[in-house]
């Protein structure tokens, strides 16, 4: 065999090198754009093999069949190019059999076309043989298609350039890298394909693009050992930052400059009920939960307070925090409004501190009161009224007790939720206000078969033993009615005794108490903290001419299947 | 070595020397381990080629360098990829793979990147040519035709197995690819037509070279007999036994014999190149009869050095 040209040599050094990376970046596949870089590499093979074979062929015909066959590894360098960017740097969802499909449609029409011979010289208009100091090239006078293979090359090349120049501005050092040996790869051909159109290289004929793909493939293996190029992909990095705000369990929205909705995740959807598709590009306030109060707190830029909203499970407490958006130029460009579910928190500081106020004051009062009369009937061992306001305070204290376990109970993380028929919880918390008060007319109305939890009971139990209680008629009377709405349960216990001091809703409502404003006792903490736990509401009313009315509402649980929930409403 | 005792130094340095020696031995070891490998399978490709080219009278070219560079770089990625399952039947060459697997990779890759190089400048068919082992591995060993198979037919439907795995077919696959490698190379890379030797010589010496290959490759399933079963690899030796399988094996051989004496009855084939396929096949004929007599590593590169032996009687008679 004669001696090759030296141009041939400088191929088969492209070819050797652009060969073991395309092995090399095979072998890391499923790793993101691993496939695609061995396209890419094997395209550079494949143009400048047959660019070897075009320089030895000795006659126009055998060259220009040489010539044709480049055109398979030409047009698949900017398809294998174009991928592998967008996967590499995490775009997976735009590499699709469909886009890659439409992408092929101008690489595999060229093909076609140097495969059917170029009819109608679309390829090239004119092809001759010339001789020059460096080697016999076919010289071709470009054609229509040549033109718009070209473009279509430099376009894809340039879409596939801008995610790779994005992480050239990257925090981690080994992305840098990569991006920048990626991109001298593969400006170093496209410097030497635009020298060939602009007519810059003196030898007529020659394209150096694929001789300075060993310049490619030595940055590619660079990048591939040095630099962990496909082990180390930046590609994760975009889908776990995505995952993240998905997944958070915090409801988080993302609202643009002009107050409009740009996106907000899963939890958000979920807990407020919203369809993604149609709350985005919508008015935040139309969307967001408590918008203008959310706004207030973004201006006043203090602590965060807590602010109730309703929500699919309920009404719950949420500390809302705002985030802005800015970008390279410190501009704000959204807002990220993140609610936190503050509830369990709220519940378990208030129980503290009711607890605290209990053991305190009200344990120390009947305590004095038992040891002050103690001492009373030490000196008159007949004291009637002494023994009798012991046993009064000392009843008093086991009852505190007993609800004190019951709160316990109520919120105890390991107790399994269980759940009842409304009617049920009705009829027992009706037996256990009548063993209470056998004199005590109480009644109820109409109350639907819906589901509810067992906390309701509890709820329910203490606001009629309340009524009972502390009614000062001779014949106290309680009644019961429940209504259901939008999948809400309306439960309303009337009584005609003396009222609730509205120092004590006061302190409900402020959820904390002082040494100076504090309830009495334990029972109404109950209820709110039974209500606050289902995520319901609950009021307070009085009644005329007498008498209180608490109007609990609360979810229906609708954890439960195979029953129906409700007969009404629905 | 992760047991061996350490002795405490002393002021002579006994112990320093003695880890000294040991760890040279390792090192030793291991570079023994490597060098059985895929360098030692690349050499015997090589000496094979040469041989071809002499038996078909061809002119000298770079086919035996370029063949012994693909063998490298096949062989090389095989134990990459396999090193896990290769783990109880050689383990040193296993435990180098898993330790030096990139580099091995890297290795295997630049090989095949220059055997392609020279197989371009030697022209298409050259080209095509070394193509052929490369195609092969990738069906034979990668997962690349079962994840062909699943993406054709739904999952669990028809699940298409690795070449690797089917019975027969897998030695037969080696052994055809490597007849071709070895037989087709010399022509490719001499740029010699087959008219031009003579159809009959090149098709009795493609015969010869792949029942022998056959042999070669069923020959160290001997030796990994317990691994392939464990892995549920069928081989010779594993659905007939070792006994049946040296059988069978000399059986192939008596045929390699007579395809050797029909080679030489067309008088095309050098003579020189014929001795040494003679005691090359002498050669074969020992290993296979003392298969189960002979220890792990030797059976593992015995049947390949019936080829160095051939190797180096062509060079005794002068070629």
């Amino acid at each position: 065999m004669a001696a090759l040209a030296p141009l041939s040599v400088a191929l088969l050094v492209a070819v050797t090198i652009g060969l073991a990376a395309a092995i090399l970046a095979w072998r890391e596949r499923p790793e993101p754009g691993a496939t695609w870089l061995a396209v890419l590499l094997a395209g550079q093979v494949w143009w400048a093999t047959f660019l070897v074979f075009e320089l030895e062929a000795a006659t126009l015909p055998a060259k220009a069949l040489w010539y044709d066959v480049q055109w398979v590894g030409v047009v698949a360098i900017p398809v294998g190019w174009l991928f592998f960017a967008l996967s590499y740097t995490g775009y997976h969802r735009y590499v699709t059999r469909f886009s890659v499909a439409l992408v092929s449609v101008i690489p595999v029409a060229t093909v076609a076309v140097a495969a059917a011979g170029d009819p109608g010289d679309l390829l090239a208009v004119d092809r001759v043989v010339r001789e020059t100091a460096v080697g016999t090239f076919l010289d071709i006078a470009p054609g229509p298609l040549y033109y718009v293979i070209a473009g279509y090359t430099y376009l894809l090349g340039a879409v596939g350039s801008v995610p790779l120049l994005q992480l050239i501005r990257d925090d981690a050092r080994p992305f840098r890298g990569q991006s920048a040996a990626l991109l001298i790869g593969t400006a170093a051909p496209w410097a030497g394909s635009v020298a060939y159109l602009t007519g810059a290289i003196p030898v007529p004929g020659l394209d150096p693009t694929p001789i300075v793909f060993a310049v490619s493939g030595v940055t590619y293996l660079f990048a591939l050992s040095r630099f962990r190029l496909l082990t180390l992909a930046p590609a994760p990095r975009r889908r776990a930052r995505q995952l993240v705000f998905e997944q958070l369990h915090d409801p988080v929205f993302v609202v643009g400059a002009e107050d409009l909705l740009v996106d907000l995740n899963e939890s958000a959807s979920e807990t407020f009920g919203i369809d993604r598709r149609a709350a985005i590009g919508e008015r935040a306030g139309a969307i967001v939960p408590r918008y203008d109060a959310v706004r207030e707190l973004d201006g006043e830029r203090g602590s965060p307070r807590p602010m109730s909203i309703v929500g699919r499970d309920g009404q719950r407490p949420y500390e809302v925090t705002i985030r802005d958006v800015v970008d390279d130029h410190d501009r704000t460009t959204a807002k990220v409004i993140a609610f936190h579910d503050v509830g369990a928190y709220l519940g378990q500081q208030q129980r503290l501190n009711v607890l605290n106020r209990v053991f305190r004051h009200d344990v120390r009062t009947e305590t004095n009161l038992i040891l002050g009369y103690a001492e009373r009937l030490r000196a008159d061992a007949t004291d009637e009224r002494a023994l009798a306001i012991i046993e009064e305070s000392a009843g008093r204290m086991l009852e505190l007790s007993e609800r004190t376990r019951t709160a316990g109970e109520l919120f105890d993380p390991t107790e399994e939720a269980k759940s009842g028929a409304l009617p049920d919880v009705v009829d027992e918390v009706v037996a256990d206000a009548r063993d209470l008060d056998p004199d005590a007319r109480i009644e109820t109305g109409r109350v639907p078969d819906v589901t509810v939890s067992s906390v309701l009971r509890v709820v329910l139990e203490n606001l009629c033993s309340n009524a009972v209680r502390h009614n000062d008629t001779e014949t106290s009377w309680v009644r019961i009615d429940a209504a259901v709405a939008d999948g809400w349960v309306e439960v309303t216990v009337a009584d005609d005794g003396p009222g609730i001091d509205p120092a004590e809703y006061d302190v409900l409502d402020r959820g904390t108490e002082t040494p100076l404003r504090h309830g009495s006792g334990i029972g109404l903490w109950i209820v709110k903290w039974g209500v606050d736990h289902l995520g319901g509401r609950i009021s307070f009313a009085e009644r005329e001419p007498r008498g209180t009315t608490v109007t609990v509402s609360v979810p229906i649980d609708e954890s439960v299947t195979g029953k129906p929930s409700s007969d009404e409403g629905r | 070595m992760a047991n061996e005792p350490t002795r405490p130094s002393t002021p002579d340095g006994t112990a320093e020397q003695q880890r000294s020696i040991l760890t040279t031995r390792r090192a030793l070891r291991g570079v023994a381990a490597f060098a059985a490998g895929a360098p030692f399978t690349a050499v015997v490709a090589a000496v094979e080629v040469a041989v071809a080219t002499a038996a078909l009278g061809v002119p000298r070219s770079t086919a035996p360098v370029a063949v012994g560079l693909v063998a490298f770089a096949v062989y090389a990625a095989d134990h990459v990829a396999d090193a896990e399952g290769d783990a109880a039947s050689t383990p040193s060459r296993a435990r180098i793979a898993l330790r030096y697997g990139d580099q091995l990779m890297t290795a295997a890759a630049v090989s095949y990147g220059v055997a392609v190089a020279l197989a371009v400048r030697a022209g298409p068919a050259a080209l095509a040519l070394v193509c052929v082992p490369g195609a092969v591995w990738i069906g034979y060993a990668s997962d690349w035709l079962p994840t062909l198979g699943d993406v054709l037919a739904p999952p669990g439907e028809v699940s298409v197995p690795r070449l690797k795995d089917v019975f027969l077919l897998n030695s037969a696959a080696v052994a055809l690819a490597w007849a071709v490698a070895v037989v087709a190379a010399p022509l490719a890379f001499g740029g010699v037509a087959v008219d031009a030797v003579g159809a009959p010589t090149v098709a009795l010496l493609f015969a010869y070279v792949a029942v022998r290959s056959f042999v070669d490759v069923e020959v160290p399933n001997v030796r990994d007999v317990a691994a392939d079963a464990a892995r549920d690899v069928a081989t010779l030796p594993v659905v007939y036994g070792v006994g049946r399988t040296r059988r069978v094996l000399l059986g192939v051989d008596a045929l390699a014999a007579g395809l050797l004496a029909a080679l030489a009855g067309t008088g095309t084939a050098s003579r020189p190149a014929l001795v040494a396929l003679a005691a090359g096949l002498a050669v074969s004929v020992a290993v296979t009869a003392l298969a189960d007599r002979l220890d792990g590593a030797t059976l593992g590169v015995a049947p390949d050095c019936s080829y160095l032996v051939a190797g180096t009687v062509l060079l005794a008679l002068g070629w």
